[in-house]
């Protein structure tokens, strides 16, 4: 759809700014027109790690400190300059808070020259049209010749404002887009150790004898197998086997019935989209440090997470009140690079590049937007205590939060044989953020407050919708913690009573003997 | 694990055969040692579709003409002897499956590099020698002219070694493009010339206006390209409601019917290096593959769940006891379809994401042609428990792709589409992805000759035999479902077996808003 060929757009040259020499629009001109005058852009943008402990991540510096050749973005966030400006003090504490690397100060310095270019433009083109007025009276051979040189003048300096506010426009877009949604007021200031518990379910069975990790448990039951995937595929890769092949498909299809009793809609997703999706929902497709698999020679990529072919149906419409709430439980497999994860946290099924999800996804009203986080969140509890774990639900705090959202509930379940909590969900209210660059809204179905304007007459101007996303079952973590709660004396385990319909009536898996 | 680098390295120089000089083999050396004198190639080597009915397009030429290939990562474990020994079938077979393998340029390369092998182990001895004859008390003149010779024959013998790895690495690369040999009783030919095993059913008779499937989809909800096209590109779906549903049923069903036949359930990785794709027989490069690859890395996207499956005893001889295995695997399949156009590609027929179970088998080779039996056994089984009718094809020898020895095609009726359509396809490919994969067996019985020096009493390895065999591609089994299925009033039955699988679902009815 011609995005492939933007990709390769004309870079901003460097000697872009020498050309605004007409009107110095404020003192700052000294400091240049654009951002990266103001300083080296050595962070990626717009980052937002899959996983929550990810975000606390040290991100690594990618070399885009050459950042004059930084390509026309394939498209626009509908950011609200006005309010960011408006409001520049609570912008500027949330960017601190979510130590986030955005660069408020040169969002704000290039929008004002963007506002003042524009004008500038308009002054133009008022002034050329004057010429063009006073062109069409009868007029002296020596006053004509005076008005054609002005007027050819003047188009001369309107193509190259244009230009530049054109590129002006799309370096505000690449800056701005860095800014992350603002915080929900609950949410605790601080780093992952500032996150609140929101619940505590259950705690912790006790063993009386000695437990293996899911890794053993795997080997010993003949359920999994990472050395044959190791040479077929690379590491951090598995083939599922025998019970644990059932217990993926009970997993997925008790949670799917659960949630659409809810009044979900059950969707497969798929999982190559273009890159600019996976952008809109907030996700970085590019770079050294990106989570996301590209595919060779296209513009697609492989998803990280339904959230983005789901936040993608809806793209560029606008809905219809009624139409609203849409709410979505969406299977997929889901496909992440883990560049840069490392260590104990990576072991077995905890951090693999692949592996099977089903993901809720609402799109709604904003004044409905945190009533929906709150049946999220209530969903995935009560999911995961009819499977009888044990398990805590964070209220994230701002450093934990990638940009897209506005708050976030994480639940760490306990997982015996790991000897910790680990993130099993993640329910995120993004608000308006991923639906100002996916361009979805909606029409409020009222008469508009005020009275009626011309054109559109009665119609009420649109809003953007509010978008949620919420883990419901991620396979692989789910299977961490039912084989490590659930293991016997004996090296079985035992199925919970939710699954067992679900996997004909299984109820223990058992050691095989050859 | 090495791989990568290896794809990017030295191809082989123009003027290489210009350092053969030291003795002329054969008549044949002004051919050239090497096939690209023998006939410019012009066309893929070693392709194979996923799909039967594409095994036919007319391949078009890619840019391979620069035959100064790179070194192949791996070697099949080719028979050139048993080869050269059944030149005329070998023959026949290329022409009758419409190969463009070139059998003349492996013959010659592989006598050239037997000669050059010998010549390779006279100069060793020779040097050798020399080196014997140097241990003694020697005249110092003599001494001189045999280091002097040693320092020849090194040089020389380097000069040959590389040669021959050089003439080894391109007798692979062409002889990678020999297919397997056909089973006797394959009917040679085109598509048409394939026999009809078994019909079985008779198409359903409607006393309505019928839709098709897309119609179907739109009408109850079910599918949605048209988000799909928007987000991912054309030929990309969202299933929805029931057909998310019917998809779990259809794939729970299948496993646990084909799990009652001994068969064990696998999920794969469906990124896989690319050459596990190769050594499976499919084309993981070039202008026309199937086959989507990661950008930067040396891994591919899988088409079919026979590529990861294949790849799990890769490497590996395996005990006799512990064979046949057979596996029943679930995964997503991801192909290009480049060159796919036309109405063929109608809605679900023809996609770039699908779900897919699939049966592999691993056995000994008097084993394979049974378990060919039991595989299209049970496709039938399956396919007749859901009501289609459909009539299974032993296909003829030009439909066949590279590894298959036979393969049987099931085709069912698909009244929207108003035709057969290819629902699944069980291959036996015999040892050519064994050779490839490098998967062994030791037998367990004593070895019938008497015991030689070395590894005594252990008898021989033997290549396995593998088959492959779908048993359920769940978008074209969707087709026949909404299609077959169809009611009056726009809903669908569905069928018995798969409703206790859909939380006892009987009807997919239209939604009123």
């Amino acid at each position: 759809m011609g995005l492939h060929k933007l990709r390769l757009a004309a870079a901003v040259p460097v000697t872009f700014s020498s050309r605004l020499f007409l009107k110095p629009f404020t003192n700052t001109l000294t400091l240049g027109l654009f951002s990266r005058h103001l300083q080296p852009r050595n962070k990626p943008l717009l980052v937002r790690a899959f996983s929550a402990s990810a975000a606390v991540q040290d991100i690594p510096a990618t070399q885009t400190s050459d950042s004059s050749v930084a390509a026309r973005p394939l498209w626009k966030a509908a950011i609200d300059f006005k309010w960011i400006r408006d409001n520049k003090e609570a912008v500027e504490i949330n960017i601190r808070n979510r130590n986030s690397n955005a660069n408020l100060e040169a969002v704000l310095q290039l929008y004002e020259n963007m506002v003042n270019l524009q004008k500038e433009v308009e002054r133009l083109r008022e002034e050329r049209n004057n010429v063009a007025k006073k062109m069409k009276g009868k007029l002296e051979p020596s006053e004509r010749e005076r008005l054609v040189e002005e007027g050819k003048n003047l188009k001369e300096s309107l193509v190259t404002l244009e230009e530049d506010l054109v590129k002006l426009k799309d370096e505000l877009q690449h800056v701005a887009q860095s800014i992350p949604n603002m915080t929900h007021p609950d949410v605790p200031v601080g780093g992952e150790d500032s996150s609140a518990i929101r619940q505590e379910v259950g705690s912790p069975r006790e063993f009386s004898f000695p437990i293996k990790d899911h890794l053993q448990l795997g080997k010993d039951l003949d359920l999994i197998d990472f050395d044959s995937a190791a040479e077929v595929s690379g590491s951090k890769f598995f083939y599922l086997k025998n019970e644990a092949v059932l217990l993926e498909m009970a997993l997925l299809n008790w949670t799917l019935s659960q949630v659409m009793k809810k009044g979900y809609t059950p969707l497969t997703t798929p999982e190559i989209v273009r890159s600019s999706i996976v952008e809109k929902c907030g996700f970085q497709p590019r770079g050294d440090n990106t989570q996301v698999y590209s595919i060779d020679g296209t513009d697609q990529c492989l998803i990280g997470t339904a959230e983005i072919p789901v936040g993608g149906i809806h793209m560029d419409s606008i809905l219809l009140e009624s139409a609203l709430p849409l709410k979505y439980i969406a299977f997929s497999h889901c496909f992440r690079t883990e560049a840069g994860a490392a260590g104990a946290a990576t072991k077995g099924l905890y951090r693999v590049h692949q592996f099977s999800k089903a993901e809720m996804f609402v799109i709604c009203q904003p004044e409905d937007s945190e009533s929906f986080h709150q049946e999220l969140i209530q969903i995935e509890e009560d999911l995961f205590t009819s499977l009888g774990l044990h398990f805590k639900t964070l209220d994230m705090a701002t450093a934990d939060l990638g940009a897209p959202a506005y708050r976030k509930f994480d639940i760490e379940a306990w997982m015996p044989g790991l000897g910790r909590f680990g993130e099993i969900s993640s329910a995120s209210n993004c608000t308006d953020y991923q639906s100002r660059r996916l361009g979805i809204r909606y029409r409020p179905s009222e008469p508009p407050q005020t009275g009626p304007k011309k054109g559109k007459a009665n119609l009420p101007a649109t809003k953007f919708v509010h978008t949620l996303n919420a883990t419901a079952c991620a396979v692989p973590r789910m299977m961490v913690c039912l084989l490590e709660n659930y293991q016997q004396e004996d090296g079985s385990v035992v199925i919970p009573e939710p699954l067992r319909p679900f996997m004909g009536g299984i109820e223990l898996i058992k050691p095989k003997h050859k």
